[in-house]
């Protein structure tokens, strides 16, 4: 419990100090901004008018605990480029980014996990090879060209899968098996090396003078052995996803945070800009959090201390 | 061999288990050797025999080989009988062989810190065990998990079956081993130097504690250790193993009195110089052979100062005197 307790003491401290780095470095190019939003005809007092009704002429403190305090009322103000409501903005593509990232997720263990098994009691097999030489492939391809390679495969050449869009479950195939890919590869690896550990420790052998059938040993004592280093490290897992979202979202025409994200970014939509990286920072973050409660459940030689 | 062997102990009651020549080989690139050679020995209903000897000279894998708990590869039986209740464990399906393991015969380990599953509570793997071989309920085998835990001396039974292995000290792991390898009540515990990684104030707790269940339990135990303090307080009947071979074997007072083999009475001669607190077994000069460079006929004759011209080219055969069997050439009086 001291543990968990003091990982979250450390996680606010993080969100705080990350959500400051983020609001300076968006005010660094806050000049911008208002140029962008403009016409180049604008004149200088037009400009000024602009940036106080924005706030940017004030102290970056004080406009920090003014968004603060905004943050907390749900009032996040608007979009530059469309006006939309940012709050409205988060619960849409948020829908979108969690269906996706929820699919990722999943496939990520559901894959992983038993490839990885799998390869372990099949060691030195065939299977145990044609398993690992995806997984070297699934961590050495980078995803955007994963992207184009499945779309031209299963989308232009094949005609499976539709290329791009939302948010049919056909639509999510394609991004969701891309987004997840690298954590499979990593996860496959994983399993497999801490089975083959946990395999080789002397409890196997007490369990096994206990009588015990191999599938009990194998799919109970040694998996669970196996799942602590990979439950703890799930959260880094979220934060890949996250990472990964702008681009996949991006390609696959997903109309998810990472691409509003990147949108925002691209045409200088500052307030859209500073909020989503705000929200993607804050999942991963947290997601880093819950993976070390995660760990700290999952390892009973952890829970009392 | 059995019944020259049941002759001299002047028992008449038959073997609970009979190692009958057996061969357990490592594979290695550089070939197949033989870590255990030509082994024979009986376990007697309601004793203690003592298997002892120099770190790795085959006493575990002996043990693992009864089991049938071998790492295969590279470890495996390649010829001989293992029989317990008129069938050859060797030849048995793992399947079968599950059966027997912890019902019939148990074994516990020499570390306790690395042999429970830390994920899972003691009382999840007891009652594993218990509902793997026995039809009882949650509730039933509890009870008889927790009575076997205070029987062997666990404090708050109750408690500590919902502890997890990490949470009990090495002394109280050890009961709890002790505690699952007996819960089914088996005919046999095989006990694999199981006070050497604990405590000295814990060792002789423990040992009394094994001493106390075998009789208890009319229960036979194979005792392995290189402890022979040890083997003067518990055995019935001593196994002197050697580079793979039991070299001698029999009743402890006769064998401890009256050793024939110069290994054995190398070991008895050197026991007043080592250090009282770890009675360990190196006092003979030189070294074991690697298995590479085993000699073809005695295996102890690079150390031996008794050695004859024939002892480095042939096998010493089994011999029997006064109830102890031993295999040299040339034996000497004590
Ligand atoms: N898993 C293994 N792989 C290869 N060789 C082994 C293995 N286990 C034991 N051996 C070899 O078998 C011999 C006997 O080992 P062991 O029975 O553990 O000795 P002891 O228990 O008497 O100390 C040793 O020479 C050891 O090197
Ligand atoms: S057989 Fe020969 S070498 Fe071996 S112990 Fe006896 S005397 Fe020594
Ligand atoms: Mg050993």
């Amino acid at each position: 419990m001291k543990r968990i307790a003091a990982r979250s003491i450390y996680t606010l401290i993080v969100l705080l100090l990350s959500s400051i780095a983020v609001f300076y470095a968006i005010r660094l190019s806050g000049g911008d901004a208002v140029s962008a939003r403009l016409p180049a005809s604008a004149s200088f007092e037009e400009r000024e008018e602009f940036r106080e009704l924005l706030g940017l002429n004030d102290p970056v403190h004080e406009q920090y605990f003014r968004y603060m305090g905004r943050l907390l009322t749900f009032d996040l103000g608007k979009s530059l480029t469309n006006n939309a409501d940012i709050f409205d903005m988060l619960t849409h593509h948020g829908k979108n980014s969690l269906i996706l990232g929820a699919a990722a997720f999943g496939l990520v263990f559901a894959i992983g996990v038993p490839l990885g098994i799998l390869a372990a009691v099949r060691r030195n097999s065939w299977a145990d090879g044609s398993v690992m030489t995806f997984s070297v492939a699934g961590m050495a391809v980078p995803n955007f060209w994963l992207a184009l390679l499945t779309v031209w495969l299963f989308a232009s050449t094949l005609g499976w899968l539709p290329s791009a869009g939302c948010c049919s479950f056909k639509q999510l195939i394609l991004p969701a098996v891309v987004l997840a890919m690298e954590g499979i590869a990593l996860t496959v690896r994983m399993t497999r090396s801490a089975m083959l550990e946990n395999l080789g420790q002397d409890f196997v052998r007490t369990l096994r003078a206990g009588g015990l059938s191999e599938t009990s040993i194998i799919g109970k004592h040694v998996l669970r052995n196996a799942m602590v280093p990979i439950i703890s490290l799930a959260g880094l897992r979220i934060g890949q996803i996250v990472g990964y979202a702008l681009v996949v979202e991006t390609i696959f025409g997903w109309p998810g945070l990472g691409q509003v994200l990147v949108n925002a970014v691209l045409r200088r939509d500052y307030p859209v800009a500073q909020f989503f990286s705000l929200v993607l920072i804050a999942i991963v973050v947290l997601s880093n959090w819950a993976a070390d409660v995660g760990y700290t459940v999952a390892n009973p030689r952890l829970r009392k201390a | 061999m059995s019944s020259v062997q049941a002759a001299t102990n002047g028992s008449t009651k038959a073997p609970v288990l009979s190692v009958r020549n057996l061969h357990t080989a490592v594979a290695t690139p550089e070939g197949s050797f033989d870590v255990v050679r030509d082994v024979s020995f009986d376990i007697n209903p309601n004793e203690v025999l003592c298997l002892v000897g120099e770190s790795g000279c085959g006493k575990t894998i002996t043990a693992l080989s009864i089991m049938r708990l071998l790492p295969t590869p590279p470890v495996r039986i390649t010829s001989g009988e293992v029989v317990f209740d008129g069938t050859d464990l060797t030849e048995l399906p793992e399947r079968r062989v599950r059966d027997v393991r912890s019902e019939r015969i148990s074994m516990i380990f020499q570390d306790p810190l690395t042999s429970l599953d830390p994920v899972f509570t003691v009382g999840q793997v007891m009652t594993e065990v218990i509902r793997t071989h026995r039809d009882a309920t949650k509730a039933e085998a509890r009870e008889m998990s927790v009575e076997i835990l205070r029987a062997v001396g666990l404090p708050a039974p109750t408690e500590r079956f919902d502890s997890y292995p990490h949470e009990l000290s090495g002394g109280m792991r050890q009961r709890v081993m002790i505690a699952t390898a007996l819960v089914l009540d088996p005919e046999i515990l095989i006990a694999d130097e199981p006070t050497t990684a604990l405590d000295v104030t814990v060792q002789a707790q423990i040992l009394e504690r094994l001493r106390s269940e075998q009789q208890d339990r009319h229960m036979s135990m194979l005792l392995i250790t290189h402890d022979l303090a040890v083997v003067a307080s518990i055995a019935d009947r001593v196994a002197v193993m050697y580079a793979g071979e039991i070299v001698e074997e029999g009743p402890v007072d006769e064998l401890f009195s009256n050793p024939r083999h110069p290994y054995t009475q190398g070991l008895l001669r050197a026991l007043p110089h080592v250090s009282r607190k770890r009675r360990e077994l190196v006092p003979i000069p030189g070294l074991v052979p690697p298995m590479q460079m085993m000699p073809p006929g005695c295996r102890f004759a690079p150390r031996c100062p008794h050695a004859l011209e024939q002892c480095w080219s042939d096998h010493p055969p089994h011999e029997v005197e006064a109830g102890v069997g031993f295999r040299c050439f040339n034996p000497q009086p004590f």
